[in-house]
C-alpha cells in the first residue's frame, strides 16, 4: 500500500437537503479534503457551517448529492466500514449497561462471542472505566458517558476515528483529561485508529490536538483553508510558537468570516433587489458587545472579546457581524472598534438607543422591504407571507431563523410588533 | 349605552354585509351562520327530548334525514361533554383540595377509568327507564349518561393531577400576591391544567363515538331500544341491506370525525399551547389553520379588544365581586360541613349499593357462576388474541412510519382519525359479510375487536418511534447494525412503554367491543357466540342478578389484568426502558 495515499478523500462534495415547497438547501458546496495516514485533523468553523454534515459524509451516513468520497482510492458506497464515530450527545442506549453498549456494536460485526468479550473488556480498560462495566449510562457523569462512547468506538478498531464535538457536553477539566487520553491512544502505532478527524468549537483545542486544522465557513459550507500545525508534541499552550499559531488561526478565521471589504454596503444599482442575510443574534448580545467595547476603551481584539466574555468565538462572530451591519463597530483585521455612532449609542439613554437602533435598521434593505410589505398588507403582514419572501430573497438562509432574528431586532427598535398567537407582523 | 351597543354590534354586522368581499369577512359570516344553525338545531332537539316516549323510533333511510340524525347524535355527545366537564371541574378540584375526599374519590376514579363501562349499559338503561317512564328524557339521558361514563374519568384524573403537580413557583405567585381561591383557580390553576385537559377531552370525545352509536341502538332478546341518531340509522340500513344508506352513514360519520378534529380539536390544542409551562416539551408547535384564520377574523379581534377594555376599565362591579370572593377565601365551617356531608353521602350510597349488590348476587347459582367464568375465559381469549394479532402488524408498520419523519407527520392525523372513528358502526355489516363466506361469529368477533382497537396501538407505536433520538438511531447505523439488530437493541425496547399504553387502551376497547359483537341482532335472526359479552346482553331485561354478576365479572377481569399484568410491565418499562433519563 502506498503510504502517501490518503485514507479518505472528499472530491468536490456537495450536499443539499430538500425543503418541502422550496428550493433545496445547500449545506456543503465543493468540499475537497483528504484524511491522511497518522494524522489528527480538526475541523473548525462557525455554527451552521456544515461541520457535522461533513463528518456524516465521511462516515457514509449521508450520501453526497454531487462529488464522491474515496476510501484508499476506491469510491465509497454506503456506510464506511473503516470508521467509528463518537457523538456529541454520547448516543448510548439507556437500557444497556456500559459493557452491553460496547458489545452490541461488536456483535453486529459478526465477531465471535469470546472475542467480543475480550475486545469490549480491553476497550473499557483503555478508557479507564474498569469497575463500571455493569453500570447503566444514567448512573454515569457526562465525562464517563463520553468515555463509554469512546470505548465503543475503539472496540471496533477503526482506521479513522470520527469525533463530533466530543467534549462540548463535558466540563472543562474532564475534557482536558480526555484529550490527553485520546492523544495517547492515537500515538500507539501498533493499534488503530491511524487517523482522527475531530469537529471542534475551540481554537485552543484544535491547536493542541491537530496536525492540520481545516477552517470552514457557512452558507453553504465550504473549506476555506487548511492550516498545518508543525509543533512537536506535547504542546505547550503558553509557548511563543503556539501563541503565534493561535494568532495565525485567528487571522484566518476573521478573514473568512469578517472580510475587510464591507459586506453590507452594496452598490445601489447592482444590488437593488438584494437584501442582507441577518446573522443569528439577539439584540441584547449586540448591546452587551458594545458595552464591553466601551469598557475596554472602545476597541478590542475579536478573540479577546471571546475569552473575556466566556463566549466561544463561533458565537461571538455573528454578534460582531450584527454590530458591524448596524454601523456600530468597524472590524479592521481582527480588531473590533466602536464607531462614533456606536459610542453615541452606548452613551445614550434607553429611548435614544431605541431611536438610533430603529434608524439603523431602516438603513438595511431587508427591513425597508419588510416595512413596505407591512404597509401593503394593510398594516398587518402574515408570517407565512414574509417567510415566503425571505425564501425567495435569501435562498441560502434558513427562513425561520432569519424571521426570528428579524422580529427580535425589530421589537427592540420598536419598528414592528409581532403577535405570536396571530402570527402577524404589524407596526408598533 | 344603547347607542354604544348598536355602534359596536350593529356597526360590525353592517360592516360585514357592505364591506368589500374579503376572505376574513367571509369567515365572520360563516361564524354567524354556524351560530344560527346551532340555535335552530337546539330547538329541534328540545322537541325530540321532551316528546312522548317511543322506545323504537322508525328510522327514515332517506339521505335527507341524515343531517337530522347526525345533529341529534351530536347533541347527545355535546350535552354529555358539558356534563363531563362540569363533573371534572367540581370533583377533581374537590379531590385535590380536600385530603379526606382525595382518599376516597381518587381510587374510585382510578377504577372507573379502567373498566369496560359498556357492560353497564343495560343496567343504566333499565334504571333510567324506571326513573322516566313517560317521556323520551329517560332514553336520551341513559345514552348521555353512558357517554359521560366513558368521558369523565380520565378528564377528571388529568385535572386532578395538574392541580396536584402545580409548580411551586406558581403556587408562590398566588401566595405572595394574596390571590383568593377563585383568582388562583382562574389565573393559575385552570390555565396550567388546560393543555392536559384539552388533550384528555380530545381522547374522551373520540372514545365516546363508539359508545354513542352503541347506545343509540341497543338490542337484547327482550329489551329493544332505538333512538333517532347515526348509530340506529346505520343499524337499520345494514339490517335492511340498504348499501347506499350504509355508505352515506359511514362517510357522514367520517366527515364528522375529521371536521371535529379540524374545527375543534386542532385549534383547541394549538390554543392551549400558550399555557404550556414547559417550554421544551413540544419541539414542533401544533398548528391549526382554523385558529389562525379565526384569530385574523375581525369578529374575533373585536371580541378580544372588548375583553381587554373590560379588564382595563375598573368597574364598580368588581368591588362587589371582590367582597364576594373574599368570603370564599376561607371556606370556613359551613363549607367544610357541606363537603363532609357530600362525602358521607357518597360513602353511604356506595355502601348501600354494595349491600344490594351482594343481596342480588346471592341469587346467582354456583352453576351460573361457573358458566360465567367459562364465558369470561372465552372472551378473555378473544380480547388477547385480537390484541396479539393487532400487535403483529402494527409494530413493524408503526416503527416504519415513526422513523420516517415526513410520513409520520402525514399519517399521524390519519391514524388519529381512524382511532376516533366508531368502528362499531361497521360491525354488523362485517359480520353479515363474513357469515356469507362461512365465518362464524366466534371468529369474526376477534376480527371486529381488532378492527376497532388496532389504531390505538398504531398511534402509540408511531409516537414511541418518533421519541427515539435521531443521534442514537444514526449511531447504531454507523456501527453497521442491520435493521433487525437495530430493532432488537434499540427500537423494540424504545417503544415498549408506548406499546403497553397501547395494549391497555386496546384491550379496554376490545372488552367494550365484546358487548356489541358477541350478541348481534342480524335480522331475521339473532346471532350469538359463547362469551361474557353475550351473557351481559342476554341477561339484560331478564335476570337482573345475572346481569349484575356478568358486568361485575367483566370489570373484575379487567381490573385484575391491569393490576397483575399491565401494572408490573409498566413499572419495568418505566424503570428500564425509558429514553428520557
Amino acid at each position: 500500500m502506498n503510504s502517501s495515499q490518503p485514507l479518505l478523500e472528499l472530491r468536490s462534495v456537495q450536499v443539499q437537503f430538500p425543503r418541502p415547497g422550496h428550493s433545496p438547501q445547500r449545506v456543503l458546496e465543493d468540499v475537497r479534503l483528504d484524511v491522511r495516514n497518522e494524522e489528527i485533523l480538526c475541523i473548525i468553523g462557525p455554527g451552521g457551517s456544515g461541520k457535522s454534515t461533513l463528518l456524516r459524509v465521511m462516515a457514509g451516513l449521508q450520501a453526497p448529492t454531487h462529488g464522491e468520497v474515496r476510501q484508499r482510492g476506491e469510491e465509497l458506497v454506503g456506510l464506511n466500514p473503516n470508521i467509528a464515530m463518537v457523538f456529541q450527545n454520547f448516543a448510548l442506549i439507556p437500557w444497556m449497561t456500559v459493557e452491553e453498549n460496547v458489545r452490541v456494536v461488536l456483535r453486529a460485526r459478526g465477531i465471535g462471542e469470546p472475542e467480543v468479550r475480550r475486545r469490549a473488556a480491553g476497550a473499557i480498560q483503555k478508557v479507564g472505566l474498569e469497575g463500571f462495566e455493569e453500570a447503566f449510562p444514567r448512573e454515569l457523569a457526562r465525562g464517563s458517558k463520553q468515555r463509554v462512547g469512546l470505548a465503543r468506538a475503539l472496540a471496533v478498531e477503526p482506521e479513522i476515528l470520527l469525533m463530533d464535538e466530543p467534549f462540548s457536553q463535558v466540563d472543562a477539566l474532564t475534557a482536558e483529561a480526555l484529550r490527553a487520553e485520546i492523544h495517547d491512544i492515537w500515538k500507539d502505532v501498533e493499534t488503530n485508529p491511524s487517523a482522527i478527524v475531530m469537529v471542534s468549537h475551540s481554537i485552543r483545542e484544535a491547536l493542541v490536538m491537530a496536525d492540520r486544522v481545516a477552517i470552514m465557513s457557512g452558507n453553504p459550507g465550504t473549506i476555506r483553508t487548511v492550516m498545518e500545525v508543525p509543533l512537536p508534541r506535547p504542546r505547550d499552550a503558553k509557548s511563543p510558537a503556539f501563541l503565534r499559531l493561535v494568532d495565525q488561526l485567528h487571522d484566518l478565521i476573521t478573514s473568512a468570516e469578517l472580510p475587510d471589504v464591507q459586506v453590507t454596503t452594496l452598490s445601489p444599482d447592482a444590488a437593488a433587489d438584494e437584501v442582507e442575510p441577518l446573522p443569528h443574534c439577539q439584540s441584547g448580545h449586540v448591546l452587551g458587545l458594545l458595552e464591553f467595547l466601551d469598557g475596554q476603551g472602545g476597541k478590542s481584539d475579536l478573540f479577546n472579546v471571546a475569552s473575556h466574555t466566556q463566549v466561544s468565538f463561533e458565537r461571538v462572530l455573528p454578534i460582531v457581524k450584527s454590530a458591524e451591519m448596524l454601523d456600530f463597530v468597524d472590524t479592521p483585521k481582527r480588531m473590533v472598534i466602536l464607531t462614533p455612532l456606536g459610542q453615541r449609542f452606548v452613551n445614550a439613554g434607553m429611548d435614544e438607543r431605541k431611536d438610533i437602533w430603529k434608524a439603523q435598521l431602516l438603513e438595511l434593505k431587508l427591513f425597508r422591504v419588510v416595512r413596505d410589505m407591512v404597509e401593503h398588507a394593510d398594516g398587518e403582514l402574515a408570517k407565512e407571507d414574509l417567510v415566503h419572501e425571505l425564501v425567495t430573497r435569501l435562498p441560502k438562509e434558513d427562513p425561520e431563523h432569519t424571521f426570528e432574528t428579524l422580529v427580535a431586532w425589530a421589537r427592540f427598535g420598536e419598528l414592528f410588533a409581532y403577535r405570536e398567537d396571530q402570527e402577524t407582523l404589524a407596526f408598533e | 349605552m344603547i347607542i354604544q351597543f348598536l355602534d359596536t354590534v350593529w356597526g360590525q354586522a353592517s360592516n360585514l354585509l357592505t364591506a368589500p368581499v374579503k376572505w376574513r369577512r367571509w369567515v365572520d359570516l360563516l361564524v354567524l351562520a354556524a351560530l344560527a344553525g346551532l340555535v335552530l338545531g337546539l330547538l329541534f332537539a328540545a322537541k325530540q327530548w321532551t316528546g312522548v316516549q317511543r322506545p323504537v323510533v322508525e328510522i327514515s333511510l332517506s339521505p335527507w334525514a341524515l343531517p337530522k340524525y347526525l345533529f341529534l347524535s351530536l347533541i347527545r355527545a355535546g350535552v354529555a361533554f358539558a356534563l363531563s366537564l362540569t363533573f371534572t371541574l367540581v370533583v377533581a378540584y374537590w379531590a385535590a383540595k380536600d385530603p379526606l375526599a382525595e382518599r376516597i374519590l381518587v381510587p374510585i376514579l382510578d377504577i372507573l377509568q379502567s373498566i369496560p363501562l359498556l357492560s353497564f349499559m343495560p343496567l343504566v338503561l333499565l334504571a333510567m327507564l324506571t326513573l322516566f317512564p313517560r317521556s323520551n328524557v329517560g332514553l336520551e339521558l341513559s345514552a348521555v349518561l353512558l357517554i359521560v361514563t366513558c368521558q369523565a374519568w380520565n378528564m377528571a384524573f388529568s385535572f386532578y393531577q395538574s392541580l396536584k403537580t402545580l409548580p411551586p413557583e406558581l403556587n408562590a405567585i398566588a401566595a405572595v400576591n394574596g390571590f383568593s381561591w377563585w383568582q388562583k383557580l382562574r389565573w393559575i390553576e385552570l390555565p396550567y391544567a388546560t393543555p392536559g385537559l384539552v388533550w384528555n377531552s380530545m381522547v374522551s370525545v373520540a372514545n365516546s363515538w363508539f359508545f354513542l352509536v352503541s347506545a343509540e341502538a341497543f338490542a337484547s332478546p327482550t329489551v329493544n331500544f332505538q333512538l333517532p341518531g347515526m348509530g340506529s340509522y346505520m343499524n337499520v340500513a345494514t339490517n335492511t341491506g340498504n348499501t347506499k344508506g350504509q355508505v352515506l352513514a359511514i362517510f357522514t360519520m367520517l366527515a364528522v370525525v375529521i371536521l371535529l378534529d379540524q374545527v375543534i380539536w386542532k385549534p383547541l390544542v394549538a390554543w392551549s399551547q400558550r399555557f404550556q409551562v414547559d417550554e421544551t416539551a413540544e419541539v414542533e408547535a401544533p398548528d391549526s389553520w382554523l385558529l389562525r384564520l379565526l384569530r385574523r377574523s375581525r369578529l374575533w379581534r373585536w371580541l378580544e379588544t372588548r375583553r381587554a377594555q373590560r379588564h382595563a376599565r375598573p368597574r364598580l362591579r368588581n368591588l362587589y365581586v371582590r367582597r364576594a370572593e373574599a368570603q370564599f377565601q376561607h371556606p370556613g365551617r359551613k363549607g367544610r360541613w357541606i363537603a363532609m356531608g357530600a362525602l358521607l353521602g357518597i360513602l353511604l350510597a356506595l355502601a348501600l349499593g354494595a349491600l344490594s349488590l351482594v343481596r342480588l348476587l346471592a341469587n346467582v347459582h354456583a352453576a351460573q357462576w361457573v358458566h360465567l367464568l367459562k364465558s369470561g375465559a372465552a372472551s378473555t381469549g378473544r380480547v388477547l388474541l385480537s390484541t396479539i394479532l393487532a400487535t403483529l402488524w402494527t409494530v413493524p408498520v408503526g416503527l416504519w412510519i415513526g422513523l420516517h419523519p415526513l410520513w409520520a407527520k402525514r399519517l399521524r392525523s390519519v391514524v388519529q382519525v381512524a382511532a376516533s372513528f366508531p368502528w362499531s358502526m361497521l360491525f354488523l355489516a362485517i359480520i353479515l359479510a363474513l357469515r356469507k363466506v362461512g365465518v362464524g361469529l366466534g371468529v369474526s368477533c376477534v376480527l371486529l375487536m381488532m378492527v376497532a382497537t388496532q389504531w390505538y396501538l398504531l398511534f402509540n407505536i408511531i409516537a414511541g418511534a418518533q421519541a427515539v433520538p435521531q443521534e442514537l438511531s444514526e449511531a447504531m447505523k454507523s456501527y453497521g447494525l442491520t435493521v433487525w439488530q437495530r430493532c432488537r437493541a434499540l427500537y423494540f425496547p424504545a417503544i415498549f412503554p408506548f406499546l403497553i399504553t397501547g395494549w391497555v387502551t386496546a384491550t379496554g376497547g376490545a372488552w367494550n367491543a365484546s358487548i356489541v359483537t358477541e350478541w348481534v341482532e342480524a335480522k331475521p335472526e339473532a346471532l350469538s357466540t359463547f362469551g361474557l359479552g353475550a351473557e351481559v346482553v342476554h341477561a339484560a331485561g331478564q335476570d337482573m342478578a345475572l346481569l349484575a354478576a356478568a358486568s361485575l365479572l367483566m370489570a373484575a377481569i379487567v381490573v385484575a389484568f391491569n393490576r397483575l399484568v399491565w401494572g408490573p410491565l409498566y413499572k419495568l418499562a418505566e424503570t428500564r426502558y425509558t429514553l428520557n433519563r
